[in-house]
């Protein structure tokens, strides 16, 4: 942790000396689709072109959250499998559209099927430790990633997952490491690549309580891509852990100006109640809450902010544990634990929500809000020293936390009761 | 010379890589008969095609034809069609941005080679080509920067190693343009010992011993280029780059039997037209206008023999073509059209002395700043500019840059040494005429 100021510094500075080949207008998923589409032109009869095309257009989804991208991308893969039937690369951006779509379970058995077949590719190691990370099986996702190192020292789809890995496994420091290394290899032409991994690092820097930081890349990010509709979320983010709450509906509106996605309006929901707009928070939280319901059942889905809006809210903790039980039937990322953890709190189960918890925090992730929740499920089953623990520690993790004001609380709360049980004692 | 030194560096960046160090203990022929017998028998294997790619183009380097970069072409299209979405293609993908540096496409190579950095394979390769491609079309800053990353985050020490002499070697010649002469050539010694420690294939520690020897010949200092180009001959015997080179430092000597001798060894090698053209002008020098003929017309010969050709030789012929006081409408037409490809130093230069032949003085004195814009420490440019200044009527920058033309390298070419001389001894002349007729009148 301590050299992450340096890693920050120096990739705040990086986009100065980044610049030595001039931004076409294009976006790379853009460029990538357009040398798709010339490829089919030349050489309609051949396969790999429209994998190309299927990849960029999943890119592009990526880029503008634009999810219509992935009929196109299939409509391509179904052509380039027609040409050449199993086809290894348009099976693989099949994948790609599988985890894109949410269908990790899929994503999962197809990508070992075809690692089995093909044990030297690196990026299906890549697709079974994307599927893996989010259904929870992270040791498999672990091996996955290291069989992506061992194969290719270094490559940068390996150090973006296994950063992902290190900061579900509490290394915070590790985790900035790796998206530092990948990222000084990223060409200055993969705009979007760039401004990913700088928004990924500016998150991990929000998680841990470093707003500067995590401005900084942000606005780095959206320097090397700007609108970036990822940095402005998570930037609203950054501005709400500053009390800035205008500012955050704001980033916001602005992101959800071109397509929003079930999530981002919830996002701006909590951002207009907390800036005081009742009125058009109510509205869209209503709007939230016909999107999300819409999907519930579906593979991608919002399931787990329609868990939290139920639970707090929509005054609807049956509601939210029926979901989170969907959920749960289908994945137990530490996410999803921790949403279903809380549902059962909220409906009252302590015990079992204490079980959910412990799984989740057996992981090793340093969360705020999932050290808060397991201070509060841990006080409502009288544990009074569990409880103070863990509301000391999210305190300590993330002071800025949306959790923050609600641990402090909670903590107050228990210090004259520890205190008299002491006493007792 | 110094314009060819890219052209020879990319190539090597990749014949650096372990698997065809390997390959080139074998012959090159031979690497090609395996792999070419790899792919039949397995034709969904995406490395084969790359690996037979990539030999190809080593052949290429070794016999200058360009057939093989279309071979090389060939395969790694085969390659990317079976591969293109995984780290592993970054290999194809770079060797298809060399393929298209040899032909002159610095764009498509830049394209090439920024797909496969953004493949993210862990090997910094790419940025070599990168660099090369952005050196090539004059953007030396760039060009700077991309090298800087030619470096092994995660390799073994004899990778890092590998990458530290590829940098070297580039870095050379961009101190070199930077006018930083006395730097390049102890960065390309620098980097002559490291191939050495890394036991590199021959012909790749003789290519660098020869570009050694260029930057030494450049800077004039006969004696040390003489050794080193004798070195690249004693490394690997018979070498091309190495015979050429050490014709130049013969003729340089006024030995011009030797230095024949040498240069149709190494034409029968490789045909380049710069060689050619040389030869055309030590034929010319000792008296033989039949032989010097002869040359000449092979020049154009090979400069027009194909589309590839034309496209990689445009600089060289509307060089020949000024220098030779031939075609020079068509000479300038070349270099106007090769500018449009690329604004580097030697681009400029080409264009400003075609310019000058064609009595443009005027276009002539513009390109020429170009061309000297970045302090190279090249006798060519600033004879060019010492010509050029004369007719623009500035004495005193035409008396400057001859001065240095002498000073930097007297023997810069076969044709033109005297008349640098000449130029300036018949300005200083005339100049000292001149001021002593002021001071008359004066008095």
């Amino acid at each position: 942790m301590k050299n992450i100021g340096v890693v920050v510094l120096s990739l705040l500075l990086a986009p100065a000396t980044y610049a030595q080949v001039p931004l076409k207008s294009a976006t790379p998923a853009e460029q990538k689709i357009a040398w798709a589409e010339a490829a089919i032109k030349a050489h309609p009869d051949r396969s790999q072109p429209y994998n190309e095309l299927a990849v960029g257009c999943v890119n592009r989804v990526r880029e503008t959250a634009d999810s219509s991208y992935y009929d196109q991308a299939e409509t391509a893969i179904r052509k380039s499998l027609e040409l050449t039937p199993d086809n290894l690369e348009g099976q693989k951006a099949r994948v790609m559209i599988l985890v894109g779509r949410g269908a990790f379970a899929r994503a999962l058995d197809l990508a070992k099927a075809l690692n089995k077949k093909t044990p030297d590719d690196v990026l299906l190691y890549g697709f079974i430790a994307d599927a893996a990370i989010e259904l929870g099986e992270y040791a498999d996702a672990e091996t996955a990633v290291q069989w992506m190192l061992d194969l290719r020292p270094g490559n940068v789809p390996a150090l973006l997952r296994g950063a992902s890995l290190r900061r579900l496994y509490g290394d915070t420091g590790g985790a900035m490491l790796f998206f530092s290394q990948a990222y000084q290899q990223m060409p200055p032409t993969q705009v979007e690549d760039l401004a990913w991994t700088l928004t990924q690092m500016a998150d991990l820097q929000l998680s841990v309580g470093h707003i500067d930081d995590s401005e900084g890349l942000l606005r780095s990010a959206l320097q090397n891509f700007p609108g970036y509709y990822q940095a402005r979320e998570t930037l609203a983010r950054v501005q709400t852990a500053r009390q800035h709450y205008s500012e955050a509906v704001e980033l916001l509106r602005q992101r959800n100006q071109s397509f929003p996605t079930t999530a981002s309006r919830y996002a701006l929901a909590e951002a207009l109640e907390r800036a005081g707009q009742t009125a058009d928070a109510n509205s869209a939280y209503k709007e939230f809450e016909t999107s999300a319901r819409r999907t519930i059942n579906s593979a991608d889905n919002a399931n787990e902010e329609l868990i939290f809006y139920y639970l707090a809210r929509g005054h609807n903790a049956a509601e939210g544990l029926r979901i989170a039980r969907i959920e749960i039937a289908k994945r137990h990322d530490v996410g999803t634990l921790d949403a279903y953890a809380w549902a059962l709190y909220a409906n009252a189960r302590y015990d079992e929500a204490q079980k959910q918890i412990a799984k989740a925090l057996a992981v090793g992730v340093r969360d705020a809000a999932l050290l808060y929740h397991a201070g509060a499920i841990a006080e409502s089953l009288k544990d009074g020293s569990a409880a103070t623990r863990f509301l000391k520690a999210s305190l300590e993790l993330n002071p800025s936390s949306e959790t923050a004001g609600a641990a402090r609380e909670a903590l107050e709360k228990l210090a004259p009761a520890t205190a008299e049980a002491r006493h007792t004692q | 010379m110094m314009r060819k030194i890219l052209f020879l560096m990319f190539v090597l960046s990749y014949s650096a890589r372990p698997t065809v160090m390997q390959a080139q203990q074998n012959s090159t022929g031979d690497v090609i008969k395996a792999l070419q017998s790899r792919v039949r028998r397995y034709p969904e294997d995406h490395a084969g095609y790359a690996g037979l790619g990539a030999a190809y183009l080593q052949k290429g380097r070794e016999t200058g034809d360009a057939a093989d970069f279309e071979l090389a072409k060939g395969a790694l299209e085969k390659s990317l069609d079976l591969l293109s979405n995984d780290p592993a293609a970054a290999f194809a993908m770079t060797q298809m941005a060399v393929v298209c540096m040899a032909e002159h496409r610095f764009d498509d190579a830049q394209v090439w080679a920024q797909k496969a950095l953004a493949l993210g394979s862990g090997d910094p390769s790419p940025w070599a080509i990168a660099g090369d491609a952005l050196a090539d079309i004059g953007d030396y800053v760039g060009a700077a920067e991309a090298y800087s990353k030619l470096e092994s985050l995660f390799g073994s020490e004899d990778e890092k190693l590998a990458f530290s002499y590829q940098r070297d070697t580039r870095i050379s010649f961009l101190r070199f343009v930077a006018g930083e002469t006395q730097s390049a050539i102890d960065l390309m010694r620098s980097a002559i010992r490291k191939a050495i420690q890394m036991h590199m294939p021959v012909e790749n520690i003789a290519w660098s011993q020869y570009q050694l020897g260029e930057e030494l010949f450049q800077s004039g200092e006969m004696a040390a280029a003489e050794k080193a180009y004798l070195a690249t001959l004693e490394e690997y015997p018979g070498y091309y780059r190495g015979l050429a080179g050490l014709a130049k430092v013969r003729a340089a000597q006024g030995n011009y039997k030797d230095a024949v001798d040498l240069f149709k060894k190494a034409i029968a090698a490789v045909p380049y037209p710069e060689y050619a053209a040389t030869l055309g002008d030590i034929y010319q020098k000792i008296g033989d206008t039949q032989e010097a003929k002869k040359q000449y017309q092979l020049v154009e010969f090979i400069g027009y023999l194909s589309q590839i050709n034309q496209q990689i030789h445009n600089r060289d012929l509307a060089l020949f073509y000024a220098d030779h006081d031939l075609k020079l409408n068509e000479s300038l037409e070349l270099a106007r059209k090769e500018l449009e490809v690329r604004h580097d130093i030697y681009t400029w230069d080409v264009l400003a002395w075609s310019s000058y032949k064609n009595s443009k003085f005027q276009e002539a004195a513009d390109a020429i700043s170009h061309a000297l814009a970045q302090g190279t420490e090249d006798a060519q440019l600033f004879f060019h500019a010492g010509m050029i200044y004369e007719k623009a009527g500035d004495s005193e920058k035409a008396k400057r840059y001859l001065s240095q033309t002498l000073a930097t390298n007297p023997h810069f070419s076969i044709l033109y040494s005297e008349v640098a001389a000449e130029r300036l001894a018949a300005l200083t002349q005339r100049d000292d005429i001149v001021s002593q007729q002021e001071a008359a009148g004066a008095r």
